[in-house]
Parts: structure tokens; sequence; C-alpha cells
């Protein structure tokens, strides 16, 4: 497995993790999240995705956590399983990964 | 979403404990929670008749001749530590399996990575279990110690364990097995099976609390202290006591856990440990059959025997096990475990790696109604794909 490394996204030097989280919640930009739904072979972003996006973060930096999975929910107005369907990448490595914010790592 | 959560992650953890054991702890702990062993008033000696009379509860249990040789430690990791770290030294050998838990892995890793011993770790078959004959040709002159998971929290098989202790026997080479999984849920016999020693946690199919387990061993094993502290006996003293079971217990016990794996199992052998089980295998089967005939649902858990564990492992095509696990929880009220379940080397020989698999694991609360709601939100997520 990669391990964490900078690359340049968005004209910006940018810390990821091994598995292409950013590591700072901060160097997130729409322009970055874009690249990375390039990246991931999405023709750009929807105004759903963008909703679930800015939920988000704003969820993040208001709460100082991820949304707990009921949280999503309750603040999409959509299920889990309609949200899997929405990113090409699902859930963990589709809108939480292009939404900027931290690795949600459990104990694998 | 339905009202009713239905938990199917009892392989981690029993949940809800019974009330019998919640209430009993409260009740049980506000009238004898003093320090057990360390005061001359009654009530010290009444906590230590309590605690004596745990001791005999697990060693019956477990069918383990010596209650001193039970020792209390806070959960079948902690016991581990204590047996590994406690019977290997420098330029001994250890051979254990590809199934472990990092409960064994580490500490067999951290004492290889210290440059004290060297290890061998013995594959399982395509039905997930171990051959004692690869276990045998594995050890060494230099082998001190052979460490076997009883049952697999990945795959839900439950190994070999008196064909391994017999030929430890004949090799000179004590067995240490981890019954995490299985202490509650089928017969551990420890004299019967002929091990050396076993580590068990309470809070799993003994229905206790988490924070108790212990390590409980054969009258003529020797296993050094490895921490160090007040006992509450020969006090004049800077050695720690040696007289069992205080060699491996050091400071005030956890009282409290103690009381809840006493009452835990009370219940479970109240309640008869196998009748559950065959109830629960049963559910497991029915799940498994259902899972096996949904599209894009692959079962990874090789078909359980009766005496193997109510748990499988799945994945669905195209989607992350973290997802899958969201999903049911958030849309179906459905809890599961995702990920490696801390077994490395099991999800690398399925070829599970990096994601792991999606785990159900039945408990002694769980019904057909609960196997028949994973399968419907499954057969949902399925149709999805």
């Amino acid at each position: 497995m990669p391990r964490e490394r900078y690359r340049t996204v968005a004209g910006r030097e940018i810390l990821f993790d091994s598995e292409g989280f950013l590591w700072q919640a901060e160097d997130w930009s729409e322009d970055v999240a874009e690249q990375l739904a390039a990246e991931a072979g999405m023709a750009g972003l929807s105004f759903t995705q963008w909703k679930v996006i800015r939920f988000l973060r704003d969820f993040y930096f208001e709460n100082g956590r991820s949304p707990l999975n009921r949280k999503i929910v309750e603040g999409v107005g959509m299920s889990l399983l309609e949200l899997e369907r929405l990113f090409p990448d699902g859930i963990k490595y589709g809108a939480r990964r292009l939404a900027g914010l931290p690795n949600p790592k459990k104990c694998m | 979403m339905e009202d009713r959560l239905v938990y199917l992650d009892n392989s981690a953890t029993s949940f809800p404990k019974p009330r019998e054991v919640l209430e009993g702890m409260v009740e049980t702990y506000a009238r004898l929670g003093v320090s057990p062993g360390r005061g001359a008033y009654d009530l010290a000696g009444e906590a230590s008749e309590y605690v004596a009379e745990a001791r005999a509860a697990v060693a019956g249990f477990f069918d383990a001749p010596d209650p001193e040789r039970v020792v209390f430690a806070a959960n079948a990791t902690d016991a581990l530590n204590l047996a590994i770290q406690g019977l290997v030294g420098p330029g001994d050998h250890v051979v254990s399996t590809r199934l472990e838990h990092n409960s064994v892995l580490r500490p067999l890793f951290h004492l290889k990575e210290r440059g004290w011993i060297e290890y061998d770790l013995v594959p399982f078959d395509s039905h997930g279990r171990v051959a004692a004959g690869d276990i045998d040709g594995a050890i060494r002159p230099n082998t001190r110690l052979v460490v076997l998971c009883h049952g697999s929290q990945v795959l839900g098989t439950v190994q070999p364990a008196a064909e391994v202790a017999r030929v430890c026997a004949r090799r000179g080479v004590p067995l240490l097995l981890d019954a995490a999984q299985t202490a509650g849920q089928v017969p551990v016999d420890m004299e019967r099976l002929g091990v050396s020693a076993m580590a068990f946690t309470g809070h799993k199919a003994l229905l206790g609390p988490s924070g108790s387990g212990g390590l409980v061993l054969a009258p003529d094993l020797e296993v050094r202290s490895t921490r160090f502290g007040g006992t509450g006996i020969d006090s004049h003293s800077l050695r720690h006591t040696q007289a069992f079971p205080h060699r491996l217990e050091a400071g005030t016990l956890n009282m409290l856990g103690v009381i809840g794996l006493r009452l835990g199992l009370d219940i479970v052998l109240r309640t008869g440990m196998e009748g559950r089980h065959r109830l629960e295998m049963t559910l497991i089967r029915r799940l498994r059959e259902g899972l096996s005939a949904l599209p894009h649902v692959t079962v990874h858990s090789p078909e359980p025997n009766d005496d193997d564990l109510p748990l499988l492992i799945c994945n669905v095509e195209g989607m992350i096990p973290e997802d899958v696990g969201a999903i049911l929880d958030a849309d179906y009220g459905i809890m599961v475990r995702t990920g490696l379940h801390c077994a490395p080397f099991v999800c690398a020989d399925l070829g599970d790696c990096p994601n792991g698999s999606v785990r159900f694991s039945l408990g002694y609360r769980n019904t057909e109604e609960d196997v028949d709601r994973a399968l419907e939100a499954m057969a949902e997520i399925a149709r999805s794909v």
C-alpha cells in the first residue's frame, strides 16, 4: 500500500494519506474536489453531490468531527444506499474523500 | 428504517448484556465493593471469599483442576500477553497459526522485533482449519510454546485443539489456547483437551462486562511474572509474590468485572450453552443460505460444522465492506463488523485485503426475525449493484 505523500492538486501542494484522503481538511477547496472527482473518472460534480459534500464539511467544522451514519441520512435527506450510488466510489472513497474530511479509520 | 435495532456483532462483544448481569453487578458491588484480601475487616474477607468462589466457578466451567491457577485479567488480549511474555525468553521459538488475532500476532512480533524470539505461523486449509501435523512439523528443538486460536473470529471455524494438544504433549511444548471466541459458546474443557493454558474474555459469549477475563493454567505450567506490584500478601518483600494466582495479578482486582463474569457464567450454565449454540448455528445456516443465493454477494466463510461458531463473512461486489456496514446501520438498523477483524493474515490469505469483509456474528438474543431482516437488507443492497 502506498504511504502518505504530497502531490499537486488544483495548483496546491497537498498531503494525502495512503488511501488518498486529505491529511488536513483545511487544504480542501472546490477546485480540489473537482480535480479529485475528475481523477476518479467523474465528469464534474452534480448539484446533489455538492449538497452532500457541503453538508459533510459544514458538519465537520461545526462539530469537530465527521457525522455518524444516521446524521448523514438526516442531513442530506437520502438513504446511505442512495448516497452510495450517487458517488461512483461510494460513501467512504467517494463522498467522504471528495469532501476532504480525514480518513474515517476504524479498527480494521 | 425499522425502530428495533438488530445487533449482529456478537463476536466483538455480546450486547446488550442480560439485565440480570447488570443489576446483579450493581447490587453485589454496592454490597461487596471493597478491596478483596487487603483488610482485617469482615467485608474484605467476604469479598475475598466471593473472588475465590468466582475462581472456582471459572475453573469448574473450563474443567481446570486448580482454582488457584485461574488468573483474572482485563480481557483475552491481556491474558495472552501475560502467558506469552511469561513463557518465552531470549533464544526461544514459538509456533502459532495464520488464523491468529492481533492479540497473539502483536506480542509475538514485538518479542521478535526485540530480538528475543523467532516464530513460525502455520497455514490453514481451504476449510479454515489448521492441521495438527503442520504444527508438529514446525516445532523445533528450541520451541517453547505453541499458541492456537481455538475459534476464528473471521472464519468461524473451531480448531482441533485436542489433536494439537496431543502433538504438543508428545513434543514437550506447552499449548496456549486462545478461547476468546469459544469460551461460553462451545465446550472448552482444559483437561479433556489437554491444553496447558487457556486465555478467555468475559464480555463475549460469557455475557459478562468488558474488562473481565483471565488466564487458566495447568498445575505444572510455570509462567514468569511480567508485571509487579501489590498483591495483599508478603508485603515485606520487594520480590513479587510467586504463589498463584497472585504471581500474575498485580494491583487491586477489577471486582466489578469479577462479579459480572461470575453472573454471566451462572446464566450460561443455567440456560444451557449447548441448546443456545444449536439454535445460533441453525440461524447462521439460514443466513448463509440466504446470502449465498443473492447475486453480487460472496460468502467467504467455509460451510460450518455443528461445533463451529455462529458467524460468517461476506462481500458485496463493487462495494467496500465499510460502506456496506454503514448502509446496514443507517438504513436498516443492523449492526455488523467490517474490515480485517484484527486478523490480517486470514484476510490476506482469503484475498480480502485491504478492505476486508462484512461479518455477521450471532448471539444469545438473536432470532429468526433478525436473520430475515439482515437478508432483506442485503437483498436490497445487492439489487442496487
